[in-house]
């Protein structure tokens, strides 16, 4: 079966400095994948290289099976491809409606649409004409995840989506994601310092440390142990 | 205690002292190209050299657009307001006064010390901390255009539209114009190629490649800048007295802002920054023009267009350009060009190790934009011989922070204190006065300059640069000098700094920081991008740093493998505020920065609130 | 008393439509358009050549847009594409543009003044005054310009996206949009609606090839004072054109022509950003 997503020896950087090492993995479609690992050791731009925000200085991307390494940013979403960066993810000045609208590709299925995210995160769409810059962090970050899925991706890549949210919304959108992937099969690439919701989560995780992935397997009883290994400090 | 007698050569100097070579290779040019311009009338047609003579005196002034655009990065169009200063100056003057010894002193004196007013008040205007470089062009826009004004609403003084004529000037031959202007342009040429090839005129191209660094290395931009133009606008205003007093007319034409213009597309079609590209450029295009435009009026226009826009796209390096990549190209890429250098110890007393007096002092520092407060009431001292590691979460404030620390005009509120100073509301070029030194995260180096030179801009504020030699040699503090020699920089001191590797660009800044001689260290993710053995070789500098020299570093980090060996003390930054301040043993196994770090909570619930 | 009035308000009327091109490539893109100034003169000699073949002068406007707006999405992909990481390059890059298009209109051309009537003539008496009606036309005119793009912005798919890539570009292609795409729209409406400026001030001014040269510095000035807003476009153009008439009317028409440039300098000095947030 043909992988959701697939990275081939991927390396890149910034300017001179490399900061992605070779990296390989794969995720099937409808897997979810955590990506842990310490601070500043090169997850967010391993998304960024993913979507082309970073040249691939060596390797290939695949999505579906098909080489998109060259692909630039705004093609990938055509793909089924959507993604959550850590910051300056929404359009501050822009309501929430209008922040939605942008997550599907045109206006044609928005009201239908806009009855899922009512299921998800109803808070959202009782404020759909406030600009988004007025919501609360937690809202923010649901409407991040809101915008994601609206379109019902086949693959959904997060970054850092729990960063400074309370525990009860942290449980409400491993909910809303666990739901989405069984539902429409959708395949998730989340990075994640914040173990319990990842690991509560998805089927395989993998370390990422200076670039490189140093560690990998499937989520089980002994998996938290195994990560905890790493990220001491 | 080191003693100069320590002094060793690192290259030999070679025969001939090192910084006369090129200065001679200039002056046999300059002698051939005088030569020709005395010979020149017997050669030419009385025709070109009419043309030629008035080309010379646009030439300079094209020069002079140069060295502001192509050498110091700022675009200007307004030197054409200090050409038809220099030469309304002249007109006006034997207008009102007639033709005399005395009345040519007052037209010269007119014509400089309006153009010192014009520039210092334009200079002002135009440079100031936190100015952008659009500005800066903007205002060089609006100056043609308020003189052309001007000169449109002086009546008979100015003689409005049509301009000055009939008045008397300097009775010299044709030939003798020729060789004046011509001899002019090469002077001037020389003299600022000689200047601008000293260690004074680096700095010129290192505020062109990196203005920021500039500022954090103490120099203060701003002025410089200003003092430049000032500069330039004299010596464009003394060509345009040439121009009006050979061709006894002015017109606001040539005070205008199309030709302001003018000037800048010969500069770019010669080749910026070359200085004789723009002499080039400039004779050509006037010598073209004049034979073409009765030719071909309107399609000569129209190639002179496209080749500029051409050359903007394709070649930004305008003809000159073009053949400098070419002979690069061809050259081994990196090749030393520049004289062997001399590596010479700065003799310094031994910093007395009892007195580690506290050299950092921050209290009740916040920073806010707006409502969003990123930094909340931060309050801690740091000593001399310590090493500080800022840690957290991304978006913590660390970075934010280290910039409160380097320029006074960031925070919103507190008060910062180095080395007993208050750094009240400076800018960074006062604070690095102070004693301070920042490194950045991305290597902020000076691209286009060698080591050696990158090197020389950073002692500029503790020795005067020479403004017409090259010295052989550079002296630096030890610590700086034990980072050029045990990264390898000692090797490519005449390379550079882009060809560098990303670990040697992080080396060169270090040492270019540690050239201050600085009691405070910023650092912000040194570590980033380098490899194990880089990561190895850093902790070992840094650690010797503080041991031997007694520096204050205070450095923010990810890498807390790398923390953790290096620190003494480790401070915990969380959503703006200071979480944890103490010991590497005290905070390293703390509960609340796990939590910090893997948001786990423990099972009593106490979990990351928003 | 009412005659300057009416002088502020079509004056800041003629400013508006003449920068609004200028700032909505600015407020996109960020890189200024030396070349506006050609675009108002192609805008002229389109409607010169829309009365030449006997079109209705109503339909000049549109026929001005169609050609600004071709010529200038042609120059995006062919020149200003390449600059967008150089922004002072642009500028000049942008006034060579400027030069040649000027130039390709004078061989065509020439060089001589050329007249286009007023396709309304006449005065209309207002507040007790006679002015003329072309005049006044243009205020409505200007109104129109500005709701069609308030319009454009806010109610349509492409006002979104185009807004997305102004506030920030890499989350608007993270999302799909292909703002290369965007920028070469903007640029086209941009230099078309330079063209409808052009096309619309004929009847007040002569038609010669380098008549756009003389509204470009003011535009420009206006446009880096309003930092990037429609709505303080329309204040800017009010608050310095009216200071214009004004030092124009009571001190000289000649240091009149200096009062924006003059002024805004100041006020950029004060703000660098411009006023959009003020």
């Amino acid at each position: 079966m043909t992988a959701a997503l697939e990275l081939i020896g991927v390396t890149s950087g910034y300017g001179s400095s490399p900061v992605v090492h070779g990296v390989s993995l794969q995720i099937a479609p409808g897997e979810i994948l955590a990506l842990v690992g310490k601070n500043g050791m090169g997850k967010s731009s391993l998304l960024k290289t993913i979507l082309a925000f970073l040249p691939v200085w060596d390797g290939a991307v695949r999505i579906d099976g098909r080489d998109v390494t060259r692909f630039p940013p705004h093609r990938k979403r055509a793909l089924g491809l959507a993604y959550a960066p850590q910051e300056q993810a929404l359009f501050q000045d822009l309501s929430v409606r209008d922040n939605l609208r942008l997550g599907l590709a045109d206006d044609r299925s928005f009201e239908a649409r806009l009855a899922d995210v009512s299921g998800w995160f109803p808070v959202l769409t009782a404020r759909l004409s406030q600009r988004a810059g007025t919501l609360s962090g937690g809202e923010q970050k649901m409407l991040i995840v809101a915008r994601g899925l609206i379109a019902e991706p086949r693959l959904f890549l997060m970054d850092e989506v729990t960063e400074g949210l309370q525990p009860s919304v942290v449980d409400r959108l491993a909910d809303v994601l666990a739901t989405t992937r069984r539902e429409r099969g959708t395949a998730m690439l989340v990075v994640e310092q914040h173990l319990p919701f990842v690991l509560g989560l998805a089927d395989r995780f993998a370390v990422f440390k200076r670039g490189e992935v140093v560690d990998a397997g499937p989520v089980d009883a002994g998996s938290a142990a195994r990560i905890d290994e790493h990220m001491r400090l | 205690m080191p003693d100069l007698a320590t002094v060793h050569d690192v290259t030999a100097p070679a025969p001939l002292s090192a910084s006369s070579r090129p200065l001679l290779r200039v002056a046999i040019a300059a002698l051939v190209a005088a030569a020709a311009i005395v010979a020149g009338p017997f050669v030419l047609d009385t025709y070109t050299v009419n043309i030629l003579v008035r080309a010379f005196f646009v030439a300079i002034a094209a020069l002079t657009v140069d060295v502001l655009w192509g050498v110091s990065g700022t675009l200007t169009f307004g030197q054409s307001a200090f050409f038809g200063i220099g030469g309304y100056a002249l007109a006006i003057v034997f207008t009102q006064f007639g033709f005399g010894p005395g009345e040519a002193m007052l037209a010269i004196g007119a014509a400089v010390g309006a153009t010192v007013v014009v520039a210092g008040l334009v200079g002002w205007l135009s440079f100031y901390p936190g100015s952008t470089p659009l500005y800066a062009s903007v205002i060089s826009l609006v100056l043609p255009i308020v003189l052309v004004q001007i000169l449109y609403s002086g009546g008979t003084f100015t003689g409005s539209s049509s301009g000055l004529v009939g008045f008397e000037s300097f009775d010299l031959t044709l030939e003798a114009w020729f060789r004046l202007s011509g001899l002019a342009v090469i002077a001037t040429l020389v003299a600022t190629t000689i200047a601008l090839r000293s260690d004074a005129g680096r700095v010129l191209g290192a505020m062109r490649d990196n203005d920021e660094r500039c500022s954090y290395l103490g120099i203060d931009t701003a002025r410089v800048r200003i003092g430049l133009l000032v500069v330039a606008a004299v010596i464009a205003a003394l060509a345009g007295f040439g121009y009006v007093g050979f061709g006894a007319v002015a017109a606001p034409e040539n005070a205008g802002f199309v030709f302001g213009t003018q000037l800048v597309v010969m500069v770019a079609l010669g080749g910026r920054g070359s200085l004789i590209g723009a002499v080039i450029g400039a004779v050509v295009i006037e010598v073209a023009s004049a034979y073409l435009s009765s030719s071909l009026p309107f399609v000569w226009e129209l190639i002179v267009g496209v080749a500029f826009v051409a050359v903007i796209v394709v070649l930004p390096g305008g003809l000159l350009g073009g053949l400098r990549d070419i002979g690069r190209a061809v050259r081994r890429r990196g090749a030393a060009a520049s004289a062997p250098v001399m590596l010479r110890t700065l003799e310094q007393p031994d910093a007395a190790p009892e007195r580690d007096a506290i050299v950092v002092e921050v209290s009740g520092l916040s920073k806010h934009f707006g409502s969003l407060s990123v930094l909340s009431k931060i309050s801690f001292t740091a000593r001399q011989g310590e090493l500080v590691s800022l840690v957290g979460p991304n978006g913590a404030g660390k970075t934010t922070l280290i910039r409160c620390l380097a320029d006074g005009r960031e925070r919103s509120e507190g008060s910062v204190r180095i080395a007993g100073h208050s750094i009240e509301r400076l800018p960074a070029d006062r604070i690095v006065g102070l004693g301070l030194g920042r490194k950045f995260q991305a290597a902020s180096v000076f691209e286009t300059l060698s080591v050696a030179d990158c090197l020389r801009v950073a002692r500029v504020r503790r020795e005067r640069p020479s403004f017409l030699k090259t010295s052989p040699v550079l002296t630096l503090p030890a610590a700086a000098r034990a980072v050029v020699e045990s990264s390898g920089l000692v090797e490519r001191l005449g390379d550079e700094a882009q060809f560098l590797s990303h670990g040697l660009k992080q080396a060169l800044e270090l040492a270019m920081v540690l050239a201050l001689e600085p009691k405070v260290l910023l650092l912000d993710e040194p570590t980033a991008g380098l490899t194990r053995a880089e990561r190895q070789g850093f902790a070992e500098i840094l650690t010797g740093l503080v041991a031997r020299e007694r520096l204050c570093v205070l450095i923010i980090e990810h890498d807390l493998d790398f923390v953790r060996l290096i620190s003494s003390r480790i401070i915990v930054l969380h959503q703006g505020r200071i979480a944890l301040d103490g010991s590497v043993a005290d905070v390293v196994d703390a509960p609340l920065v796990r939590e910090i770090y893997t948001g786990r909570s423990a099972s009593d619930g106490c979990g990351v609130t928003p | 008393m009412i005659t300057l009035a009416l002088d502020i308000i079509t004056t800041a009327a003629i400013l508006f439509i003449v920068a609004a091109g200028l700032l909505i490539v600015f407020g996109v893109m960020k890189i200024v358009n030396f070349a506006h100034a050609s675009f108002i003169t192609v805008g002229a000699y389109a409607a010169l050549m829309a009365s030449r073949f006997g079109l209705p002068p109503v339909l000049a406007p549109f026929v001005a847009f169609l050609a600004g707006g071709l010529i200038g999405a042609a120059t995006e992909r062919v020149v200003v594409r390449r600059l967008y990481r150089r922004p002072l390059d642009a500028i000049l890059a942008t006034w060579g543009l400027g030069i040649v298009i000027g130039q390709l209109v004078t061989l065509v051309f020439g060089r001589e003044v050329q007249f286009v009537p007023a396709p309304i003539s006449g005065t209309l008496e207002a507040f007790g005054v006679d002015y003329s009606l072309y005049r006044l036309l243009l205020v409505p005119a200007a109104l129109v310009i500005a709701g069609l793009f308030a319009g454009l912005l806010n109610g349509t798919r492409l006002g979104l996206s185009t807004r997305a890539v102004i506030m920030n570009e890499n989350l608007a292609q993270g999302l799909g949009i292909d703002s290369t795409r965007v920028r070469l729209i903007t640029f086209g409406i941009g230099c078309g609606l330079a063209a409808v400026a052009g096309a619309l001030i004929t009847p007040l001014a002569s038609v010669d090839p380098n008549m756009g040269l003389a509204w470009l510095i003011g535009a420009f000035m206006l446009v880096m004072v309003s930092g990037g807003s429609l709505l303080t476009l329309g204040l800017s153009c009010f608050v310095l054109g009216g200071l214009q008439v004004l030092a124009s009317t009571f001190i000289s028409p000649i240091l009149g022509g200096l009062t924006i440039a003059v002024l805004a300098a100041v006020a950029l000095r004060l703000r660098p950003q411009g006023f959009a947030r003020a």
